[in-house]
């Protein structure tokens, strides 16, 4: 009981929190997930634009296209996110001359939430009125001209709540990363608060992250309902 | 304008074939407002959608002024479809674009210059009397009101041809007409040749110049609007024509009649065009002196003609109901006994 109490003091006390840390933390933290989520909105979109062109195209080709592509998908939705970054380590040397910190992270982080991502988009996608394609068909548009004009802007709300998910979701991978050396706030509680028993910082860190998987889902709501004129 | 040939379009699917056009042929002339009716299931969207390449024949041709819709390349029929555009039962508008927005899609997919943009869209936002609503997105539209930009959008690059499939099935029957007006008065001034497809009868009545009937991918009757109503021929064209004027109350009556009156003959005058003005039975009938019981008429507009009917009772003698009829068909006037 008394241990508890103590344990409880300390946590809510503060004193260990050294707040320039935490801030530096906090920064590498949204700079993984902005960049990670920039690059997972541009790689996902594309990914989900060849599923649901190729699933439904009649040419002969699209078959293996949707197949490989729906192979791969699910391949790197199914590899669990620490074991991709530990089998991704010499492809990030190469690709960003580090495997530590925040840059470090990066690739593992987009490769695996792209899929994740692109998935979405494809529902999004199937969700657009058929009729809709085949009017903007029966003017003559082409397969980019309905991409640009009416794809994309036809399923925005839905593409903007996958990616407002996947955001969420990817905060949590910079922490699960954060543990094994990539920084941010899931680094800070694990270095700090949990080896060094200072529980008020591990706390810091769970409210920072909660503040920003807030704003995320909050912004997130806005832009998707702002979007939709439905 | 258009002409198609022998075309058959048979949809391989894994359980079995459906042939949903089976050779048909029709030509459609220039300026024509052209229907064709059917019921759900008849081949009639499969049809159209030929026209404008949406589907190809599996073999026919299929020719829209010089080119051949069937063989054409990829570019050149995305080129040709500018031309020869479509409204749809549902708008198939993007909810994404307002109004303006949504008429000017075809015209940026055929790169028409802003400015010039801009100027059209208002043009045909007048033309299909939405001023005022060129911001407003598709939901904030009534049902015909999103038809209308419907037509404002399939006429924007000036298209040789309209194609209207099921465009006022989704509308109640003012709104229809409202839209049926429209096609008719942009036909006049844009010179457009219109095909629609519909499984409403009065549609083809209204504004149809000819029409054709379908039923199992085969077109069974086809000739001038007029013709269609007044002498129908096959099965199909007859229940169209009875469901538009609604003859089954009629049936029903017939039968107190004859309970009634039972030395009366029933009897059913048809008329066409101005005769349908002229008292000719009310002059046939005193001229013989007889007695007759009214029990329904009806008289109908196509676009350019009245036809109508009149169902009477009469006692007369087969004598006088020979001369009767003598005398009715000099005046165009067809004259039928009803079967007891
Ligand atoms: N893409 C397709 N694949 C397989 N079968 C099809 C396809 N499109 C149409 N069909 C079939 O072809 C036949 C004719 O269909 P179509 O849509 O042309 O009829 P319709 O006359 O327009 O009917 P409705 O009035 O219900 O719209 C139907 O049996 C339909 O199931
Ligand atoms: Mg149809």
């Amino acid at each position: 009981m008394n241990e508890m109490i103590k344990e409880l003091t300390t946590m809510f006390s503060f004193e260990n929190v050294k707040w320039d840390a935490v801030w530096e933390a906090t920064y590498e933290t949204l700079y993984m997930t902005v960049v990670a989520t920039a690059f997972t909105f541009i790689f996902g979109i594309i990914l989900g634009i060849i599923l649901f062109l190729a699933s439904k195209s009649e040419v002969k080709a699209s078959k293996p296209v949707y197949g490989v592509t729906a192979f791969l998908v699910n391949l790197f939705r199914a590899i669990p996110f620490i074991i991709l970054i530990i089998l991704l380590i010499p492809f990030t040397k190469v690709l960003m001359g580090t495997i530590m910190g925040p840059n470090g992270a990066i690739p593992a982080l987009i490769i695996g939430s792209a899929p994740f991502y692109a998935r979405l988009v494809e529902i999004g996608l199937k969700e657009i009125d058929k009729g809709v394609i085949e009017a903007a068909e029966s003017m003559g548009a082409g397969t980019w001209t309905i991409i640009w004009k009416v794809l994309l802007p036809e399923s925005m709300p839905a593409l903007i709540s996958g990616i407002t998910v996947t955001a969420i979701m990817l905060v949590g991978s910079t922490a699960i990363a954060g543990v094994i050396g990539a920084g941010g706030l899931g680094n800070l509680a694990y270095m700090v608060g949990f080896t060094r028993n200072q529980s008020d910082v591990t706390l810091v860190a769970t409210i920072v992250i909660l503040i920003i998987v807030f704003i995320i889902q909050i912004a997130g709501d806005f832009f998707s309902k702002a979007v939709d004129k439905r | 304008m258009i002409d198609i040939r022998n075309v058959t379009k048979i949809f391989k699917t894994k359980s079995s074939d459906i042939q949903a056009v089976d050779d048909v042929s029709m030509n459609v002339t220039q300026g024509e407002i052209f229907g064709v009716i059917g019921y759900s299931g008849a081949g009639k969207s499969t049809l159209i959608r030929l026209l404008n390449g949406l589907e190809l024949p599996s073999s026919g041709d299929v020719v829209i002024g010089e080119d051949v819709i069937s063989k054409m390349s990829k570019p050149d029929l995305r080129k040709k479809r500018q031309k020869v555009s479509m409204i749809f039962q549902h708008f198939n508008l993007l909810w994404s674009r307002t109004v303006a927005e949504n008429i000017s899609f075809p015209l940026e997919i055929a790169g028409v210059p802003k400015k010039e943009r801009q100027k059209r869209v208002q043009e045909l936002v007048e033309l299909v009397g939405l001023t005022g609503r060129e911001d407003n997105y598709p939901s904030q539209l009534s049902g015909g009101q999103k038809q209308r930009v419907g037509i404002a959008r399939a006429l924007s690059n000036e298209p040789k041809v309209l194609l209207c499939d099921e465009a006022t099935s989704a509308l109640d029957p003012e709104t229809t007409d409202e839209v049926l007006d429209l096609l008719v008065k942009i036909r006049d001034e844009m010179n457009l040749t219109i095909v629609l497809i519909t499984h409403e009868m009065h549609v083809i009545r209204k504004i149809c110049d000819r029409g054709a009937v379908m039923e199992n991918g085969r077109i069974v009757e086809t000739g001038p609007v007029l013709k269609l109503f007044q002498n129908p021929e096959h099965s199909v064209t007859k229940r169209f024509v009875k469901d538009d004027i609604n003859d089954e109350e009629t049936a029903l009556s017939f039968d107190e009649v004859r309970e009634l009156f039972p030395t009366s003959q029933i009897l059913k005058f048809g008329f066409v065009g101005s005769q349908s003005k002229a008292p000719i039975v009310s002059q046939v009938v005193k001229k013989y002196d007889l007695d007759l019981n009214i029990l329904s008429g009806n008289i109908k507009r196509t676009n350019n003609e009245s036809y109508g009917h009149l169902y009477v009772a009469i006692d007369v003698d087969d004598d006088t109901l020979e001369r009767l009829k003598t005398e009715l068909s000099d005046h165009d006037v067809t004259v039928e006994v009803e079967d007891k």
